[in-house]
């Protein structure tokens, strides 16, 4: 062959390279290769995880500016319907006391009435005692007058018993 | 003051004792050696079989074979055991943050695969690997040629290993076989238009074999020149031999793992089908045109 070419030498050199290429991938690209491509995803992996909690202390940064920016009419809200609760609980107190004052005036005027109608029925058989113990004893001993004034006294002294 | 003086006269004459030391060693080394590099050759034969190793083959189990083979064996085995032991002992103890050693090793991984990955956008691993081992094997295997290991030819003549690819076997083995990646790479990604597209470059594998050849052949005529005369062997092979022997080390390699995974990615590229135009479509563009024409 011309220039010394010789496919049998051709051939062993393919071979020779083909274990060379075989080993130099085995042995240095591919485990260099998977080493370099951990770290990358490592790093692409805390990227992505500090993008997110950045995004996250964005929107909430935003979400408490927001806030913030709502909250003068939310205060004036809230105490609106403070005020309006509180209205509403004076006024239901209010009515509440009103309602039990009535029911205590009522209760203590149906208590005077039973009070008075039962003094007024003892009243009668206390009178009817005293006018037979007074006859009995203007009859049995002293004068109309003595008697008179006796009956006067023992009424003003069970008037004041009752008292 | 006068301690310091006899210090640094002391520092002296160690440094030209040394000096001197060196030299000796290097002209009796040189006496030495002489002999072994003797030959009865003329400039033009030693040239010519430099070129060609009709006559100076060496004997590899039996069969006559080019030196520059068992350069290539001995060239992998180097990297075989270099790769084996930086598996072993490197590797494993890589870290996040790299060392010197391990920049450099990942710094030669990754610097191939981006130029897979750039040239080559859609498909790219196994180019990768490729274009690592074919530069890999280039560069070291020109700079090996500066080690070079003496052989006893089998004509009896001493010779230098040269580079494993300063043979033209060796380098159409490589081209051929560059050409033949690149193939794949359309048969697998285009099927049969992939063939036709890596066809249609059917002088790639000549024009890559004998560039390869010729660079690095380049290299070795003028380093065989340089050595062939004992007067020359001082100072000027430090110029030819070794920066010479970088240089197209390192401009070999970039070209040829350029050129493969450049023509890899244009033939592994998909097949965009070309839009119909249909007449109307013309006459509307037409149309458009030239009211943007008048317009103007």
């Amino acid at each position: 062959m011309p220039l010394n070419i010789d496919w049998q030498q051709i051939l062993l050199h393919l071979l020779n390279f083909l274990i060379l290429a075989t080993g130099l991938y085995l042995l240095l690209y591919k485990p260099v290769r998977r080493f370099m491509k951990k770290r990358e995803d490592e790093y692409a992996q805390r990227e992505t995880s500090s993008k997110q909690a950045l995004d996250d202390a964005q929107a909430k940064r935003e979400q408490y500016e927001h806030k913030l920016a709502d909250v003068d009419s939310e205060i004036a809200q809230m105490k609106k319907a403070a005020a309006a609760e509180t209205a509403a609980m004076c006024s239901e107190k209010l009515r509440k006391a009103e309602s039990e004052a009535k029911a205590i005036v009522d209760d203590a005027r149906e208590k005077a009435h039973e009070e008075h109608d039962k003094i007024i029925g003892g009243v009668g058989d206390d009178i009817r005692n005293i006018v037979d113990e007074m006859t009995s004893k203007v009859a049995l001993s002293e004068s109309v007058d003595d008697a008179y004034e006796s009956f006067l006294k023992a009424a003003e002294e069970d008037g004041n018993e009752k008292d | 003051m006068t301690k310091e003086k006899h210090k640094i006269k002391k520092k002296t004459v160690i440094a030209v004792a040394v000096w001197l030391l060196v030299a000796a060693a290097l002209i009796v080394g040189i006496i030495l050696t002489d002999p072994l590099y003797e030959t009865d050759e003329s400039v033009s034969e030693v040239m010519e079989d430099a070129v060609l190793h009709e006559a100076n083959q060496v004997d590899l189990f039996g069969l006559a074979v080019n030196p520059a083979l068992i350069s290539g064996f001995v060239v992998t085995a180097i990297l075989l055991v270099a790769a084996l032991l930086i598996r072993i002992f490197a590797i494993p103890r890589f870290k996040r943050v790299p060392g010197k050693f391990q920049l450099v090793v990942e710094s030669a991984v990754g610097w191939f695969e981006k130029l897979a990955r750039t040239n080559s956008p859609h498909r790219n691993s196994f180019l990768g690997a490729y274009i690592f081992a074919a530069g890999v094997y280039i560069f070291f295997g020109t700079l090996f040629e500066l080690i070079g290991i003496p052989v006893m030819a089998i004509s009896g003549v001493s010779l230098s290993l040269p580079a494993p690819l300063a043979d033209i076997n060796g380098a159409i083995a490589l081209g051929c076989l560059s050409y033949l990646v690149i193939l794949s790479g359309g048969v697998v990604s285009n099927g049969l238009r992939g063939v036709g597209r890596t066809l249609k470059d059917f002088s790639l594998p000549i024009s890559m074999s004998f560039r390869l050849f010729g660079a690095l052949l380049s290299g070795l005529l003028v380093t065989e020149l340089v050595y062939y005369y004992l007067a020359l062997s001082f100072v000027l092979p430090v110029i030819v031999g070794v920066l010479f022997t970088l240089m197209h080390a390192l401009i070999q390699t970039y070209v040829l793992v350029m050129l493969t995974s450049m023509f890899y990615g244009e033939v592994s590229e998909p097949h965009v089908p070309k839009q119909k135009v249909g007449r109307s479509a013309v006459k509307h563009k037409k149309q458009n045109f030239a009211k943007e024409v008048n317009h103007e």
